[in-house]
């Protein structure tokens, strides 16, 4: 409840409120005193209350009905008060100077001899709920902002003790409006923000480049990144961001930055960017020192009288309301308090939003740039590779555009935009974003001619299926070894994955399976299937043919090879072979430990998964054990000693299953192993080539190949879809 | 010595020449030139405009006239005197040198200085 009273300011009859009124006088008093020794100020002084009338007008015609306290704090906050003119304004300061000595003197002195805080209040000037942290550093004498920071870390520390203490001080402690009694206060400073501000503020506190603390708040997340890129690169586990936002010292300042966001004022008006940087303390200061004069503590002598007056008035008030009934007061302040609690909560949420939003972006975008440098580290590790992956001139100069411009343009360009947000730098020329931009555009087709390229060498496969005829063990057991090989390469980088290891000019690959099938009749047969991938049929054919891939029989042992050789000539195409061995019913087989241990199949998935859509290849293999011997019944492989197998299941947990599911059509047979007569004739360790049949798997040229193709193959041509062989590449 | 109140003084010496050069353009009403100030981040308090225009007025380099207003009274609208050019004309003179003396030195001082001095910012 307020008295509104009409005055005439300038020509025009103002409504306002009397204690607004109060206010206004004493600021155009101080105006007055300020420039008691210009030469025109009578003249200054017209202008400038023309123009807060002018003000007033403008406000009143929005709708309001009267001119309030915040209306007029707002008009001088804008128009500045006279220790603010100071520093802008060195000119006259000097003279104004002594004036507000002699001012100060003459009225104040008996009030500013009063104590300065008089009680503990909520300040209703500077608040974001109820003022209550604002009037407890008013008492105390210290910024605001390090009060909040204060309950903010007790809320968060104490579980809500923060909270509760702070609505206890607002219902106990009064509201009054006090003026700050700080020359220098941190604020968050919307000039040149990157998200709100808050490193811009502290740098402008501190006066410090405003790098420092950028750099302070971004390291720690920068060094999490990188760690994390390594971490994912050497571990294979992609989790970069829990690690780095919400543990250690990064995760800390994250809070902290929040935090700060939404206790730190922003500054508004120019006199708030004056506290911001504490100009006008530093400058009084000097004044003080250089001149000798005490003028800067009559300033502030003069504010704490002010302070007094305002605040005795608010005294009065406070008293009256105690008297009528505070709940009265409380029920008539709910209103704006509400508000206030509203406009308040609303900043927080607002705030809290924007950084969940951010959060978001920063975790995509950390995301993309972890996985981006993952691709690079691998794609230099299997560089030395492109000289069997790639082919020609053309093939060569896409994979480099590739890596140079499809996926070190965007590190580049993020590195970039990071250090010059960090500096504060300005983006002069906006022609380095289109270079960056285009270059990468450049980056994305030759990525695209690239994978087509590369997808066209993948296009056609090739197999050759060899009939290799064995000596029919004497005891009827077969047993299936891989000897080591002479010479071992170590080549850390490029084990499994079919790939054994990279020569000089060649590649091991040891992408070799064996399939155990019921032999139809009752001999043991051996057989290879070697496979290619090439641009067209007779490329794969021949990429097929350059495997050379041998087994050798010493007794009733059978060698298989360790692997086979893959020169830069033929390229990587995805060779691989598949041994199948047919045992007849009752014989038996034992796999020997070398065969898993030293070929790998699987894992390089180039070109399409013929395995899940294969022809016959794959059909009646079951799956088997190492170190076990079976023994072949007509429902398949059985184990000679299940009581023993058991034992050996516990010892060889370890042990993979090549093919883990059973066949289940092991009767519908579709042996294709001609019954040669060849048993027993063959030198041992020498193999033999008995019959070769070659399959084309061509979906685009099937039928220029087929008059070439045998006419028993023409029933294994598998038709893949080129989707299905995209598909294949891409993963 | 301390850099506000050096910032400050750098600040102050430019200030009289933005205003000129803002009236220079055609008359102007004070709270517009507050607001043009201010659309360029140069941020100056209102009441210390007007002082500042009453004392140009005084040394004749500024005049006003009143322009009857739509809302309230008549606005005083300012405009360079004759004596206002040829003073911004010759404070236009001093500022090219100035800014060309500062930019010879701080940009073609050794690199290093610069650099870092541009990081700084």
């Amino acid at each position: 409840m307020k008295k509104v009273i009409n005055i005439n300011f300038q020509g025009r009859v103002i409504p306002i409120e009397e204690t607004a009124y109060e206010t206004l006088k004493q600021y155009i008093d101080s105006l007055r005193r300020y420039f008691a020794n210009e030469e025109g100020k009578d003249e200054i002084i017209n202008d400038i209350e023309n123009r807060i009338a002018e003000l007033f007008s403008e406000q009143l015609k929005k709708g309001d009905s009267c001119v309030t306290d915040a209306h007029v704090a707002a008009i001088i906050a804008s128009m500045g008060r006279p220790e603010d003119f100071e520093e802008m304004d060195a000119e006259s300061s000097s003279s104004a100077g002594s004036s507000q000595q002699t001012y100060t003197q003459s009225t104040y002195t008996s009030q500013a001899a009063e104590p300065p805080r008089g009680a503990l209040h909520r300040n209703d000037n500077d608040k974001i709920l109820g003022g209550v942290c604002s009037g407890l550093a008013h008492y105390l004498r210290i910024d605001p902002t390090i009060m909040r920071i204060l309950f903010a870390l007790i809320t968060l520390g104490g579980f809500g003790a923060g909270v509760l203490l702070y609505i206890i001080l607002w219902i106990i402690l009064p509201a009054s409006p006090l003026s700050t009694n700080l020359k220098k206060r941190m604020f968050r400073n919307p000039d040149g923000k990157i998200i709100g501000g808050v490193c811009n503020g502290i740098a402008s506190y501190f006066n410090i480049g405003v790098w420092i603390p950028r750099l302070i708040f971004a390291l720690p997340l920068i060094l999490g990144a990188v760690t994390g890129i390594f971490h994912n690169v050497f571990n294979n586990n992609f989790d970069p961001f829990p690690n780095i936002l919400f543990s250690g010292f990064g995760g800390t300042l994250f809070i902290a930055y929040i935090i700060l966001w939404i206790v730190v004022p922003e500054a508004l008006t120019a006199s708030d960017k004056l506290e911001m940087r504490g100009e006008k303390v530093d400058l009084e200061s000097i004044k003080a020192s250089v001149q000798g004069e005490l003028q800067g503590f009559k300033g502030r002598a003069e504010r704490m009288g002010e302070d007094f007056k305002v605040k005795a008035q608010a005294w009065g008030e406070e008293f009256k309301n105690t008297a009528q009934s505070k709940a009265q007061s409380f029920a008539a302040d709910a209103g704006p308090v509400a508000r206030r609690v509203g406009s308040g909560l609303g900043h927080a949420i607002g705030v809290l939003f924007k950084a969940f939003f951010l959060f978001i972006a920063g975790i995509v975008v950390f995301a993309l740039f972890i996985a981006l440098m993952a691709i690079i580290f691998s794609g230099a590790a299997v560089f030395p590779l492109k000289n069997f992956l790639l082919e020609g001139f053309w093939q060569n100069f896409f994979a480099w555009g590739t890596l140079v411009l499809f996926l070190g343009i965007p590190v580049i360009a993020g590195i970039t935009w990071l250090v010059r947000r960090i500096s504060g730098a300005k983006s002069s020329n906006k022609y380095l974003g289109y270079t960056f931009g285009s270059l990468w555009l450049i980056g994305l087709v030759c990525f695209i001619l690239l994978v087509g390229s590369i997808r066209r060498s993948f296009d056609t496969r090739a197999r050759i299926k060899d009939e290799v005829t064995l000596v029919q063990p004497a005891r009827g057991k077969l047993v299936i070894k891989v000897p080591d090989s002479k010479v071992k390469y170590y080549g850390g980088w490029f084990r499994g994955g079919g790939i054994l290891t990279v020569a000089e000019d060649s590649l091991i690959m040891n992408n070799v399976r064996l399939m155990i099938v019921k032999s139809e009749d009752s001999q043991f047969h051996a057989s290879t299937i070697r496979y290619s991938y090439g641009n067209n049929p007779a490329i794969a054919e021949r990429n097929a043919g350059r495997i050379s891939y041998q087994i050798h029989q010493a007794d009733s042992t059978v060698y298989l090879d360790r692997g086979f050789s893959v020169s830069e000539d033929t390229r990587f195409r995805n060779q691989r072979v598949l041994v199948t061995i047919a045992v007849p019913i009752g014989k038996r087989i034992l796999i020997d430990r070398s065969v898993d241990r030293r070929l790998s199949w699987d894992e390089i998935t180039v070109g399409p998964h013929d395995w899940n859509y294969e022809d016959n290849d794959n059909d009646g293999g079951s799956w088997w054990q190492t170190d076990v011997e079976y023994v072949m019944t007509a429902g398949g492989l059985e184990r000679v000693d299940s009581e023993k197998n058991r034992d050996d299941e516990d010892v060889d947990k370890n042990k993979k299953m090549t093919q883990p599911e059973e066949n289940q059509n092991k009767d519908d047979k579709k042996y294709r192993y001609k019954k040669d007569s060849t048993e027993n004739k063959i030198e041992k360790k020498d193999s033999v080539k008995a019959t070769r049949t070659v399959f084309i798997d061509d979906p685009n040229q099937e039928e220029e190949k087929s008059g070439a193709v045998e006419s028993k193959a023409k029933t294994t041509i598998s038709f893949l879809s080129p989707f299905q062989q995209l598909l294949a590449i891409g993963s | 010595m301390n850099i506000e109140n050096t910032q400050s003084q750098m600040r102050k010496g430019v200030l009289e020449f933005c205003i000129l050069s803002i009236i220079k353009r055609g008359e102007v009403y004070p709270s517009d030139i507050i607001d043009e100030m201010k659309k360029a981040n140069l941020h100056i308090l209102e009441g210390t405009l007007y002082p500042l225009l009453t004392r140009l007025k005084n040394s004749d380099l500024l005049t006003y006239r009143w322009v009857e207003s739509s809302s309230g009274p008549p606005r005083k609208y300012f405009s360079l005197t004759e004596k206002g050019a040829t003073f911004y004309s010759e404070l236009q003179s001093t500022w090219d040198e100035l800014a060309n003396a500062v930019h010879a030195i701080t940009q073609n001082g050794t690199s290093t200085l610069t650099s870092s001095n541009n990081f700084n910012q």
